[in-house]
Protein backbone atom coordinates (compact mmCIF):
# COMPACT_ATOMS: atom_id res chain seq x y z
CA UNK A 1 0.00 0.00 0.00
CA UNK A 2 1.50 3.28 -1.05
CA UNK A 3 -1.07 5.36 0.78
CA UNK A 4 0.93 6.96 3.47
CA UNK A 5 2.54 9.96 4.94
CA UNK A 6 6.28 10.16 5.13
CA UNK A 7 8.51 12.74 6.78
CA UNK A 8 12.22 12.79 6.09
CA UNK A 9 14.38 14.95 8.35
CA UNK A 10 11.76 17.67 8.15
CA UNK A 11 13.00 20.94 9.63
CA UNK A 12 11.45 24.38 9.98
CA UNK A 13 13.28 27.34 11.43
CA UNK A 14 11.87 30.81 12.01
CA UNK A 15 14.99 32.93 12.37
CA UNK A 16 16.89 31.53 15.34
CA UNK A 17 13.92 29.49 16.61
CA UNK A 18 13.58 25.89 15.46
CA UNK A 19 9.92 24.87 15.32
CA UNK A 20 10.43 21.43 13.79
CA UNK A 21 13.75 19.68 14.20
CA UNK A 22 14.80 16.88 11.82
CA UNK A 23 11.48 15.10 12.21
CA UNK A 24 11.17 11.72 10.50
CA UNK A 25 8.26 9.31 10.68
CA UNK A 26 5.80 7.34 8.59
CA UNK A 27 2.07 6.99 8.90
CA UNK A 28 0.56 3.83 7.50
CA UNK A 29 -2.96 3.14 6.25
CA UNK A 30 -5.78 1.39 8.05
CA UNK A 31 -5.15 2.96 11.43
CA UNK A 32 -5.76 6.20 13.24
CA UNK A 33 -2.43 7.72 14.13
CA UNK A 34 -2.25 10.40 16.78
CA UNK A 35 0.22 13.20 16.54
CA UNK A 36 0.66 14.32 20.07
CA UNK A 37 2.57 17.07 21.77
CA UNK A 38 2.14 20.04 24.08
CA UNK A 39 1.08 23.41 22.67
CA UNK A 40 3.93 24.85 20.65
CA UNK A 41 5.58 21.47 20.04
CA UNK A 42 5.44 21.95 16.26
CA UNK A 43 2.39 19.84 15.39
CA UNK A 44 0.55 22.46 13.35
CA UNK A 45 3.74 23.60 11.63
CA UNK A 46 4.44 19.99 10.64
CA UNK A 47 0.88 19.54 9.35
CA UNK A 48 1.13 22.77 7.39
CA UNK A 49 4.41 21.70 5.82
CA UNK A 50 2.85 18.36 4.87
CA UNK A 51 0.10 20.26 3.09
CA UNK A 52 2.37 22.72 1.31
CA UNK A 53 1.16 25.74 3.28
CA UNK A 54 4.52 26.23 4.97
CA UNK A 55 7.81 25.78 3.21
CA UNK A 56 10.26 23.48 5.05
CA UNK A 57 13.69 24.91 5.82
CA UNK A 58 15.08 21.49 4.93
CA UNK A 59 13.94 17.91 4.62
CA UNK A 60 10.81 16.56 2.97
CA UNK A 61 7.19 15.91 3.78
CA UNK A 62 5.58 13.50 1.35
CA UNK A 63 2.09 12.12 0.86
CA UNK A 64 1.85 9.08 -1.39
CA UNK A 65 5.50 9.68 -2.22
CA UNK A 66 4.90 13.21 -3.49
CA UNK A 67 4.92 16.73 -2.20
CA UNK A 68 1.34 17.92 -1.66
CA UNK A 69 1.71 20.85 -4.01
CA UNK A 70 2.72 18.47 -6.81
CA UNK A 71 -0.60 16.65 -6.65
CA UNK A 72 -2.78 17.84 -9.47
CA UNK A 73 -6.19 17.33 -7.91
CA UNK A 74 -5.26 16.90 -4.29
CA UNK A 75 -8.74 16.65 -2.79
CA UNK A 76 -9.07 13.22 -4.43
CA UNK A 77 -6.02 11.98 -2.53
CA UNK A 78 -5.82 13.98 0.68
CA UNK A 79 -8.48 15.56 2.88
CA UNK A 80 -7.45 17.96 5.60
CA UNK A 81 -8.99 20.11 8.31
CA UNK A 82 -6.58 22.65 9.72
CA UNK A 83 -8.79 25.33 11.15
CA UNK A 84 -12.49 25.08 11.87
CA UNK A 85 -12.97 28.80 11.24
CA UNK A 86 -11.46 28.71 7.77
CA UNK A 87 -14.58 29.42 5.74
CA UNK A 88 -15.96 32.74 4.53
CA UNK A 89 -18.72 33.61 7.01
CA UNK A 90 -20.82 35.18 4.25
CA UNK A 91 -21.05 32.02 2.17
CA UNK A 92 -23.46 29.19 2.76
CA UNK A 93 -22.04 25.81 3.73
CA UNK A 94 -23.03 24.49 0.33
CA UNK A 95 -21.37 27.31 -1.61
CA UNK A 96 -18.21 27.11 0.51
CA UNK A 97 -17.84 23.43 -0.33
CA UNK A 98 -18.92 23.92 -3.94
CA UNK A 99 -16.10 26.46 -4.46
CA UNK A 100 -13.53 23.97 -3.13
CA UNK A 101 -15.08 21.09 -5.09
CA UNK A 102 -15.18 23.02 -8.36
CA UNK A 103 -11.41 23.53 -8.28
CA UNK A 104 -10.95 19.76 -8.23
CA UNK A 105 -13.59 18.91 -10.80
CA UNK A 106 -15.98 17.59 -8.15
CA UNK A 107 -19.70 18.10 -8.82
CA UNK A 108 -22.48 19.51 -6.68
CA UNK A 109 -24.07 16.11 -6.07
CA UNK A 110 -20.98 15.11 -4.11
CA UNK A 111 -21.21 18.35 -2.11
CA UNK A 112 -24.75 17.43 -1.06
CA UNK A 113 -23.60 13.90 -0.26
CA UNK A 114 -20.80 14.97 2.11
CA UNK A 115 -23.07 17.52 3.80
CA UNK A 116 -25.46 14.67 4.47
CA UNK A 117 -22.62 12.44 5.66
CA UNK A 118 -21.64 14.95 8.35
CA UNK A 119 -25.23 15.73 9.28
CA UNK A 120 -25.36 19.28 7.95
CA UNK A 121 -27.88 18.79 5.14
CA UNK A 122 -30.52 20.86 6.88
CA UNK A 123 -28.06 23.75 7.34
CA UNK A 124 -26.59 23.49 3.83
CA UNK A 125 -27.96 26.84 2.71
CA UNK A 126 -27.35 28.74 5.92
CA UNK A 127 -24.46 31.14 6.13
CA UNK A 128 -21.35 29.74 7.81
CA UNK A 129 -21.10 32.88 9.96
CA UNK A 130 -24.06 31.65 12.00
CA UNK A 131 -22.64 28.17 12.60
CA UNK A 132 -21.62 26.87 16.01
CA UNK A 133 -18.09 25.56 16.50
CA UNK A 134 -19.35 22.00 16.25
CA UNK A 135 -21.12 22.74 12.95
CA UNK A 136 -18.02 24.42 11.56
CA UNK A 137 -15.90 21.43 12.58
CA UNK A 138 -18.37 19.20 10.73
CA UNK A 139 -18.18 21.50 7.72
CA UNK A 140 -14.38 21.22 7.78
CA UNK A 141 -14.62 17.45 7.80
CA UNK A 142 -17.16 17.56 4.98
CA UNK A 143 -14.58 19.53 2.99
CA UNK A 144 -11.94 16.94 3.76
CA UNK A 145 -14.19 14.15 2.51
CA UNK A 146 -15.19 15.85 -0.78
CA UNK A 147 -12.77 13.91 -2.96
CA UNK A 148 -13.15 10.62 -1.06
CA UNK A 149 -9.45 10.74 -0.18
CA UNK A 150 -7.27 7.87 1.04
CA UNK A 151 -5.37 10.14 3.42
CA UNK A 152 -7.11 12.29 6.03
CA UNK A 153 -5.30 14.86 8.19
CA UNK A 154 -6.89 16.77 11.05
CA UNK A 155 -5.30 19.40 13.24
CA UNK A 156 -6.76 19.45 16.76
CA UNK A 157 -10.20 18.27 15.61
CA UNK A 158 -11.75 18.04 19.07
CA UNK A 159 -10.64 21.44 20.34
CA UNK A 160 -13.60 23.21 21.87
CA UNK A 161 -16.12 20.53 20.97
CA UNK A 162 -18.77 19.25 23.32
CA UNK A 163 -19.01 15.59 24.30
CA UNK A 164 -21.40 14.66 21.48
CA UNK A 165 -19.17 16.37 18.94
CA UNK A 166 -16.09 14.57 20.23
CA UNK A 167 -17.86 11.23 20.09
CA UNK A 168 -18.98 11.94 16.53
CA UNK A 169 -15.46 12.84 15.38
CA UNK A 170 -14.02 9.81 17.12
CA UNK A 171 -16.40 7.39 15.45
CA UNK A 172 -15.99 9.12 12.09
CA UNK A 173 -12.20 8.78 12.28
CA UNK A 174 -12.42 5.17 13.37
CA UNK A 175 -14.69 4.28 10.47
CA UNK A 176 -12.44 6.13 8.00
CA UNK A 177 -9.49 4.06 9.23
CA UNK A 178 -11.58 0.90 9.11
CA UNK A 179 -12.15 1.61 5.41
CA UNK A 180 -8.39 1.36 4.96
CA UNK A 181 -7.61 5.07 4.93
CA UNK A 182 -4.60 6.70 6.48
CA UNK A 183 -5.78 8.96 9.28
CA UNK A 184 -3.49 11.36 11.12
CA UNK A 185 -4.80 13.69 13.78
CA UNK A 186 -2.97 16.02 16.07
CA UNK A 187 -3.90 16.80 19.62
CA UNK A 188 -2.38 18.05 22.83
CA UNK A 189 -4.61 15.77 24.87
CA UNK A 190 -3.31 12.29 25.65
CA UNK A 191 -6.64 11.37 27.19
CA UNK A 192 -8.37 12.00 23.87
CA UNK A 193 -5.76 10.04 21.97
CA UNK A 194 -5.97 7.04 24.30
CA UNK A 195 -9.49 6.22 23.14
CA UNK A 196 -9.25 7.32 19.52
CA UNK A 197 -5.93 6.27 18.08
CA UNK A 198 -4.05 3.06 17.44
CA UNK A 199 -0.60 4.56 17.16
CA UNK A 200 0.91 7.65 18.71
CA UNK A 201 3.70 9.89 17.58
CA UNK A 202 4.75 12.12 20.43
CA UNK A 203 6.73 15.26 19.74
CA UNK A 204 8.18 17.91 21.97
CA UNK A 205 10.02 21.03 20.84
CA UNK A 206 9.87 19.87 17.26
CA UNK A 207 11.52 16.51 17.90
CA UNK A 208 10.07 13.03 17.82
CA UNK A 209 10.02 11.62 21.36
CA UNK A 210 8.07 8.43 20.81
CA UNK A 211 6.61 6.40 17.94
CA UNK A 212 4.61 3.55 19.43
CA UNK A 213 1.21 1.93 19.77
CA UNK A 214 -1.13 2.91 22.57
CA UNK A 215 -1.09 -0.64 23.98
CA UNK A 216 2.67 -0.82 23.94
CA UNK A 217 2.87 2.48 25.71
CA UNK A 218 0.49 1.24 28.39
CA UNK A 219 2.50 -1.94 28.91
CA UNK A 220 5.85 -0.24 28.94
CA UNK A 221 4.82 2.02 31.72
CA UNK A 222 3.14 -0.66 33.78
CA UNK A 223 4.59 0.06 37.15
CA UNK A 224 3.73 -2.47 39.83
CA UNK A 225 1.24 -5.09 41.01
CA UNK A 226 -1.12 -4.60 43.92
CA UNK A 227 -1.83 -7.84 45.87
CA UNK A 228 -4.30 -8.51 48.66
CA UNK A 229 -3.90 -11.62 50.74
CA UNK A 230 -4.89 -12.71 54.26
CA UNK A 231 -1.25 -13.86 54.79
CA UNK A 232 0.86 -10.86 53.77
CA UNK A 233 3.98 -11.88 55.68
CA UNK A 234 4.17 -15.31 53.98
CA UNK A 235 3.54 -13.84 50.54
CA UNK A 236 6.19 -11.17 51.08
CA UNK A 237 8.74 -13.91 51.76
CA UNK A 238 7.68 -15.83 48.63
CA UNK A 239 7.84 -12.73 46.45
CA UNK A 240 11.20 -11.75 47.85
CA UNK A 241 12.54 -15.13 46.71
CA UNK A 242 11.28 -14.29 43.19
CA UNK A 243 13.42 -11.16 43.29
CA UNK A 244 10.59 -8.67 43.77
CA UNK A 245 10.71 -5.61 45.94
CA UNK A 246 7.65 -5.61 48.17
CA UNK A 247 6.06 -2.70 49.98
CA UNK A 248 2.74 -2.23 51.72
CA UNK A 249 -0.12 0.20 51.41
CA UNK A 250 -1.83 1.78 54.41
CA UNK A 251 -4.74 -0.70 54.28
CA UNK A 252 -2.54 -3.77 54.35
CA UNK A 253 -2.25 -4.59 50.67
CA UNK A 254 1.14 -5.45 49.17
CA UNK A 255 2.77 -3.67 46.25
CA UNK A 256 5.20 -5.79 44.27
CA UNK A 257 7.68 -4.24 41.86
CA UNK A 258 9.82 -6.22 39.43
CA UNK A 259 7.52 -9.21 38.98
CA UNK A 260 4.38 -9.61 36.92
CA UNK A 261 0.91 -10.63 38.05
CA UNK A 262 1.11 -14.12 36.53
CA UNK A 263 4.32 -14.97 38.37
CA UNK A 264 2.82 -13.75 41.65
CA UNK A 265 -0.30 -15.86 41.14
CA UNK A 266 1.72 -18.98 40.30
CA UNK A 267 4.09 -18.57 43.24
CA UNK A 268 1.19 -17.97 45.66
CA UNK A 269 -0.66 -21.07 44.39
CA UNK A 270 2.47 -23.19 44.73
CA UNK A 271 2.89 -21.98 48.32
CA UNK A 272 -0.81 -22.43 49.07
CA UNK A 273 -1.30 -18.75 49.90
CA UNK A 274 -4.78 -17.42 49.06
CA UNK A 275 -4.96 -14.30 46.89
CA UNK A 276 -7.96 -11.95 47.23
CA UNK A 277 -6.92 -9.38 44.69
CA UNK A 278 -4.23 -9.07 42.08
CA UNK A 279 -4.07 -5.84 40.06
CA UNK A 280 -1.31 -4.75 37.69
CA UNK A 281 -1.10 -0.99 37.96
CA UNK A 282 0.15 1.25 35.21
CA UNK A 283 0.63 4.95 35.15
CA UNK A 284 -2.23 6.53 33.24
CA UNK A 285 -1.24 7.45 29.73
CA UNK A 286 -1.78 11.03 30.76
CA UNK A 287 0.89 10.68 33.46
CA UNK A 288 3.28 9.06 31.04
CA UNK A 289 2.73 11.71 28.47
CA UNK A 290 3.18 14.57 30.89
CA UNK A 291 6.33 12.96 32.23
CA UNK A 292 7.63 12.50 28.71
CA UNK A 293 6.98 16.01 27.55
CA UNK A 294 7.56 17.93 30.77
CA UNK A 295 11.12 18.79 29.82
CA UNK A 296 10.01 20.00 26.41
CA UNK A 297 7.02 22.13 27.32
CA UNK A 298 7.70 25.66 26.18
CA UNK A 299 5.50 27.56 28.59
CA UNK A 300 4.55 26.15 31.96
CA UNK A 301 2.87 27.51 35.02
CA UNK A 302 4.77 27.25 38.29
CA UNK A 303 2.42 24.74 39.93
CA UNK A 304 2.91 21.22 38.51
CA UNK A 305 -0.82 20.49 38.46
CA UNK A 306 -1.43 23.30 35.97
CA UNK A 307 0.69 21.56 33.37
CA UNK A 308 -2.50 19.67 32.63
CA UNK A 309 -4.79 20.50 29.77
CA UNK A 310 -5.75 24.16 29.34
CA UNK A 311 -9.21 25.36 30.20
CA UNK A 312 -10.50 25.68 26.63
CA UNK A 313 -10.32 21.93 26.17
CA UNK A 314 -11.35 20.99 29.68
CA UNK A 315 -14.70 19.46 28.63
CA UNK A 316 -12.91 17.22 26.16
CA UNK A 317 -10.35 16.15 28.70
CA UNK A 318 -12.90 15.54 31.40
CA UNK A 319 -15.29 13.48 29.34
CA UNK A 320 -12.75 11.20 27.77
CA UNK A 321 -10.19 10.81 30.51
CA UNK A 322 -12.86 9.37 32.74
CA UNK A 323 -13.40 6.44 30.40
CA UNK A 324 -9.77 6.22 29.32
CA UNK A 325 -8.30 5.74 32.73
CA UNK A 326 -11.22 3.92 34.33
CA UNK A 327 -9.67 0.49 33.93
CA UNK A 328 -6.17 1.51 34.89
CA UNK A 329 -7.12 3.55 37.90
CA UNK A 330 -9.54 1.12 39.50
CA UNK A 331 -7.12 0.41 42.32
CA UNK A 332 -5.26 3.64 41.90
CA UNK A 333 -7.01 5.82 44.42
CA UNK B 1 -0.39 16.31 -19.77
CA UNK B 2 -1.02 19.75 -21.21
CA UNK B 3 -4.68 18.92 -21.66
CA UNK B 4 -4.89 17.87 -18.02
CA UNK B 5 -3.06 21.04 -16.99
CA UNK B 6 -5.57 23.07 -19.00
CA UNK B 7 -8.43 21.32 -17.23
CA UNK B 8 -6.84 21.93 -13.85
CA UNK B 9 -6.54 25.60 -14.72
CA UNK B 10 -10.08 25.81 -16.09
CA UNK B 11 -11.42 24.19 -12.92
CA UNK B 12 -9.45 26.66 -10.80
CA UNK B 13 -10.84 29.58 -12.82
CA UNK B 14 -14.38 28.20 -12.47
CA UNK B 15 -13.87 27.91 -8.70
CA UNK B 16 -12.62 31.50 -8.45
CA UNK B 17 -15.55 32.67 -10.53
CA UNK B 18 -17.92 30.91 -8.13
CA UNK B 19 -16.13 32.58 -5.21
CA UNK B 20 -16.32 36.10 -6.63
CA UNK B 21 -20.02 35.71 -7.40
CA UNK B 22 -20.77 34.42 -3.91
CA UNK B 23 -19.08 37.33 -2.12
CA UNK B 24 -21.56 39.96 -1.06
CA UNK B 25 -18.84 42.60 -1.28
CA UNK B 26 -18.65 42.00 -5.04
CA UNK B 27 -22.25 43.12 -5.44
CA UNK B 28 -21.77 46.01 -3.01
CA UNK B 29 -18.83 47.34 -5.03
CA UNK B 30 -20.79 46.92 -8.26
CA UNK B 31 -23.57 48.96 -6.68
CA UNK B 32 -20.89 51.55 -5.86
CA UNK B 33 -19.99 51.69 -9.56
CA UNK B 34 -23.66 52.16 -10.47
CA UNK B 35 -23.97 54.96 -7.90
CA UNK B 36 -20.87 56.67 -9.28
CA UNK B 37 -22.32 56.45 -12.79
CA UNK B 38 -25.66 57.87 -11.62
CA UNK B 39 -23.88 60.71 -9.84
CA UNK B 40 -21.86 61.37 -13.00
CA UNK B 41 -25.09 61.57 -15.00
CA UNK B 42 -26.54 64.04 -12.48
CA UNK B 43 -23.46 66.27 -12.70
CA UNK B 44 -23.62 66.13 -16.48
CA UNK B 45 -27.31 67.04 -16.40
CA UNK B 46 -26.56 70.10 -14.26
CA UNK B 47 -23.73 71.10 -16.56
CA UNK B 48 -25.93 70.77 -19.64
CA UNK B 49 -28.66 72.87 -17.99
CA UNK B 50 -26.14 75.60 -17.19
CA UNK B 51 -24.79 75.38 -20.71
CA UNK B 52 -28.24 75.80 -22.24
CA UNK B 53 -28.81 78.93 -20.13
CA UNK B 54 -25.46 80.47 -21.07
CA UNK B 55 -24.67 83.01 -23.78
CA UNK B 56 -22.88 81.84 -26.95
CA UNK B 57 -19.67 83.52 -25.77
CA UNK B 58 -19.81 81.70 -22.46
CA UNK B 59 -20.61 78.43 -24.23
CA UNK B 60 -17.39 78.61 -26.21
CA UNK B 61 -15.49 78.63 -22.90
CA UNK B 62 -17.08 75.37 -21.64
CA UNK B 63 -14.82 72.41 -21.07
CA UNK B 64 -15.51 69.06 -22.67
CA UNK B 65 -18.19 67.20 -20.71
CA UNK B 66 -16.66 63.76 -21.05
CA UNK B 67 -18.49 61.65 -18.44
CA UNK B 68 -15.62 59.18 -18.28
CA UNK B 69 -13.47 61.88 -16.66
CA UNK B 70 -15.90 62.31 -13.77
CA UNK B 71 -17.11 58.76 -13.16
CA UNK B 72 -14.32 56.48 -14.30
CA UNK B 73 -11.91 57.03 -11.39
CA UNK B 74 -14.70 55.96 -9.01
CA UNK B 75 -15.62 53.02 -11.20
CA UNK B 76 -11.93 52.06 -11.23
CA UNK B 77 -11.84 52.16 -7.47
CA UNK B 78 -14.94 50.01 -7.04
CA UNK B 79 -13.99 47.46 -9.70
CA UNK B 80 -10.43 47.41 -8.38
CA UNK B 81 -11.83 46.63 -4.95
CA UNK B 82 -13.53 43.53 -6.39
CA UNK B 83 -10.16 42.44 -7.79
CA UNK B 84 -8.35 43.02 -4.50
CA UNK B 85 -11.03 41.12 -2.55
CA UNK B 86 -10.39 38.05 -4.69
CA UNK B 87 -7.24 37.60 -2.63
CA UNK B 88 -7.67 39.66 0.54
CA UNK B 89 -11.10 38.25 1.50
CA UNK B 90 -9.48 34.82 1.73
CA UNK B 91 -6.75 36.08 4.03
CA UNK B 92 -9.28 37.99 6.15
CA UNK B 93 -11.45 34.90 6.67
CA UNK B 94 -8.56 32.40 6.70
CA UNK B 95 -10.27 30.58 3.85
CA UNK B 96 -6.94 30.92 2.01
CA UNK B 97 -6.04 27.65 3.78
CA UNK B 98 -8.80 25.54 2.21
CA UNK B 99 -8.31 27.42 -1.08
CA UNK B 100 -4.67 26.34 -1.19
CA UNK B 101 -5.56 22.81 -0.11
CA UNK B 102 -7.90 22.59 -3.09
CA UNK B 103 -5.45 24.23 -5.52
CA UNK B 104 -1.98 23.96 -3.97
CA UNK B 105 -0.04 25.22 -6.99
CA UNK B 106 0.24 28.83 -6.04
CA UNK B 107 1.04 30.23 -9.42
CA UNK B 108 -1.88 28.35 -10.90
CA UNK B 109 -4.20 29.62 -8.16
CA UNK B 110 -3.00 33.20 -8.59
CA UNK B 111 -3.26 32.80 -12.36
CA UNK B 112 -6.88 31.68 -11.94
CA UNK B 113 -7.57 34.69 -9.71
CA UNK B 114 -5.90 37.02 -12.23
CA UNK B 115 -8.03 35.52 -15.02
CA UNK B 116 -11.19 36.18 -13.03
CA UNK B 117 -9.97 39.69 -12.10
CA UNK B 118 -9.36 40.33 -15.80
CA UNK B 119 -12.81 39.06 -16.76
CA UNK B 120 -14.52 41.07 -14.02
CA UNK B 121 -12.52 44.15 -15.03
CA UNK B 122 -13.35 43.67 -18.68
CA UNK B 123 -17.05 43.10 -18.08
CA UNK B 124 -17.43 45.95 -15.58
CA UNK B 125 -15.20 48.26 -17.62
CA UNK B 126 -17.29 47.71 -20.73
CA UNK B 127 -20.54 48.06 -18.76
CA UNK B 128 -19.65 51.30 -17.02
CA UNK B 129 -17.94 52.98 -19.95
CA UNK B 130 -20.94 52.17 -22.13
CA UNK B 131 -23.23 53.56 -19.43
CA UNK B 132 -21.15 56.77 -19.32
CA UNK B 133 -21.31 56.94 -23.10
CA UNK B 134 -25.07 56.44 -23.05
CA UNK B 135 -25.41 59.26 -20.48
CA UNK B 136 -23.48 61.56 -22.75
CA UNK B 137 -25.53 60.68 -25.82
CA UNK B 138 -28.80 61.14 -23.95
CA UNK B 139 -27.90 64.35 -22.17
CA UNK B 140 -25.72 66.09 -24.73
CA UNK B 141 -27.73 65.09 -27.79
CA UNK B 142 -26.49 67.02 -30.80
CA UNK B 143 -24.97 69.92 -28.89
CA UNK B 144 -21.72 70.98 -30.51
CA UNK B 145 -18.13 70.85 -29.34
CA UNK B 146 -16.45 71.83 -27.07
CA UNK B 147 -19.04 70.69 -24.48
CA UNK B 148 -19.89 67.57 -26.47
CA UNK B 149 -16.80 65.39 -26.72
CA UNK B 150 -18.41 63.05 -29.27
CA UNK B 151 -20.56 64.95 -31.80
CA UNK B 152 -20.94 61.67 -33.70
CA UNK B 153 -21.39 58.49 -31.69
CA UNK B 154 -18.52 56.78 -33.53
CA UNK B 155 -16.16 59.37 -32.03
CA UNK B 156 -16.71 57.72 -28.65
CA UNK B 157 -15.49 54.26 -29.70
CA UNK B 158 -11.77 54.74 -28.84
CA UNK B 159 -12.62 56.29 -25.46
CA UNK B 160 -15.09 53.52 -24.55
CA UNK B 161 -12.59 50.82 -25.53
CA UNK B 162 -9.68 52.44 -23.72
CA UNK B 163 -11.74 53.12 -20.58
CA UNK B 164 -12.68 49.43 -20.59
CA UNK B 165 -9.00 48.59 -20.82
CA UNK B 166 -7.92 50.86 -17.97
CA UNK B 167 -10.68 49.50 -15.70
CA UNK B 168 -9.50 45.96 -16.53
CA UNK B 169 -5.92 46.96 -15.77
CA UNK B 170 -6.96 48.55 -12.46
CA UNK B 171 -8.73 45.34 -11.43
CA UNK B 172 -5.59 43.30 -12.20
CA UNK B 173 -3.33 45.81 -10.44
CA UNK B 174 -5.58 45.70 -7.37
CA UNK B 175 -5.51 41.90 -7.31
CA UNK B 176 -1.70 41.95 -7.50
CA UNK B 177 -1.58 44.50 -4.67
CA UNK B 178 -3.96 42.31 -2.68
CA UNK B 179 -1.56 39.38 -3.01
CA UNK B 180 1.32 41.55 -1.82
CA UNK B 181 -0.50 43.26 1.05
CA UNK B 182 -2.87 40.40 2.06
CA UNK B 183 -5.09 42.97 3.73
CA UNK B 184 -8.34 44.41 2.39
CA UNK B 185 -7.83 47.74 4.14
CA UNK B 186 -4.27 48.01 2.83
CA UNK B 187 -5.15 47.10 -0.73
CA UNK B 188 -8.17 49.45 -0.86
CA UNK B 189 -6.09 52.31 0.55
CA UNK B 190 -3.40 51.86 -2.07
CA UNK B 191 -5.83 51.47 -4.98
CA UNK B 192 -7.85 54.45 -3.72
CA UNK B 193 -4.66 56.48 -3.50
CA UNK B 194 -3.69 55.53 -7.03
CA UNK B 195 -6.96 56.35 -8.78
CA UNK B 196 -8.63 58.94 -6.54
CA UNK B 197 -6.08 60.70 -4.31
CA UNK B 198 -2.99 60.91 -6.54
CA UNK B 199 -4.78 62.93 -9.28
CA UNK B 200 -5.73 65.54 -6.63
CA UNK B 201 -2.26 65.45 -5.13
CA UNK B 202 -0.76 66.05 -8.58
CA UNK B 203 -2.49 69.44 -8.71
CA UNK B 204 -0.35 70.71 -5.86
CA UNK B 205 2.90 69.99 -7.67
CA UNK B 206 4.74 72.52 -9.90
CA UNK B 207 3.20 72.42 -13.38
CA UNK B 208 5.98 70.39 -14.99
CA UNK B 209 5.80 67.70 -12.31
CA UNK B 210 2.05 67.88 -12.21
CA UNK B 211 1.91 66.82 -15.84
CA UNK B 212 4.60 64.17 -15.47
CA UNK B 213 2.85 62.55 -12.54
CA UNK B 214 -0.67 62.98 -13.96
CA UNK B 215 0.38 61.39 -17.24
CA UNK B 216 1.19 58.05 -15.63
CA UNK B 217 -1.88 57.84 -13.37
CA UNK B 218 -4.34 55.08 -14.23
CA UNK B 219 -7.43 57.25 -14.86
CA UNK B 220 -5.46 59.61 -17.12
CA UNK B 221 -4.16 56.77 -19.26
CA UNK B 222 -7.61 56.44 -20.91
CA UNK B 223 -7.43 59.63 -23.04
CA UNK B 224 -3.75 59.06 -23.76
CA UNK B 225 -4.43 55.51 -24.98
CA UNK B 226 -7.39 56.71 -27.03
CA UNK B 227 -5.33 59.51 -28.55
CA UNK B 228 -8.15 61.97 -27.89
CA UNK B 229 -7.75 65.62 -26.91
CA UNK B 230 -5.86 65.75 -23.62
CA UNK B 231 -3.22 67.83 -21.85
CA UNK B 232 -0.93 64.91 -20.90
CA UNK B 233 2.53 63.96 -22.12
CA UNK B 234 2.43 60.36 -23.38
CA UNK B 235 1.96 59.17 -26.95
CA UNK B 236 -0.45 56.27 -27.50
CA UNK B 237 2.50 53.88 -27.58
CA UNK B 238 3.96 55.39 -24.42
CA UNK B 239 0.62 55.10 -22.66
CA UNK B 240 0.32 51.46 -23.76
CA UNK B 241 3.80 50.78 -22.33
CA UNK B 242 2.92 52.39 -18.98
CA UNK B 243 -0.34 50.42 -18.88
CA UNK B 244 1.50 47.16 -19.52
CA UNK B 245 4.09 48.17 -16.91
CA UNK B 246 1.39 48.52 -14.24
CA UNK B 247 0.11 45.02 -14.89
CA UNK B 248 3.54 43.43 -15.16
CA UNK B 249 4.87 45.07 -12.02
CA UNK B 250 1.94 44.34 -9.72
CA UNK B 251 1.25 40.81 -10.95
CA UNK B 252 4.94 39.89 -10.68
CA UNK B 253 5.14 41.35 -7.17
CA UNK B 254 1.93 39.51 -6.27
CA UNK B 255 3.22 36.22 -7.66
CA UNK B 256 6.55 36.52 -5.84
CA UNK B 257 4.85 37.35 -2.54
CA UNK B 258 2.23 34.65 -2.96
CA UNK B 259 4.65 31.85 -3.84
CA UNK B 260 7.41 32.70 -1.36
CA UNK B 261 5.50 33.32 1.82
CA UNK B 262 4.12 30.72 4.22
CA UNK B 263 0.39 30.68 4.64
Amino acid sequence: MGRMIELLELTKRYGPATAVDRLSFEVRPGAVTGFLGPNGAGKSTTMRMLLGLHRPTSGQALINGRRYDRIRRPLHEVGAVLDADAAHPGRSAFTHLACLARGNGIGKARVSAVLQQVGLESAAHQRVGGFSLGMRQRLGIAGALLGDPAVVLLDEPVNGLDAAGIRWIRSTLRSLAAEGRTVLLSSHLMSEMAVTVDRVLIIGRGRLLEDTSVDEMRQRFEQDVLVRTPRPADLTAVLARLGATVGTTGDGALIAVGVDAAAIGDAAAAAGIPIHALTPRSATLEDVYLQMTSSTTTYRAAAPSSALSPTDSAPASASVSASASASASEENH
Amino acid sequence: MTALMDRTFRDAVAAEWMKVRSLRSTWAFLAGGVAATALGALILFMLVSAYDAATPAERAGYETADPTVVTMPFVMFFVGAIGAMLVTSEYATRSIGPALLAVPRRRLLLGAKATVAGLVGLGCGALFSLLAFADARLLLGDRPQPINPWPRWTDAIPTVLCATLTVTVTCLVAMGLGAVLRSTAGALTVIGSLVLVAPIFAHFLPTVWQLRLASVLLPNLTPQLAGSDHPYLLSQGGAAAVTAGYVLLTLTAGAVAFTRRDT
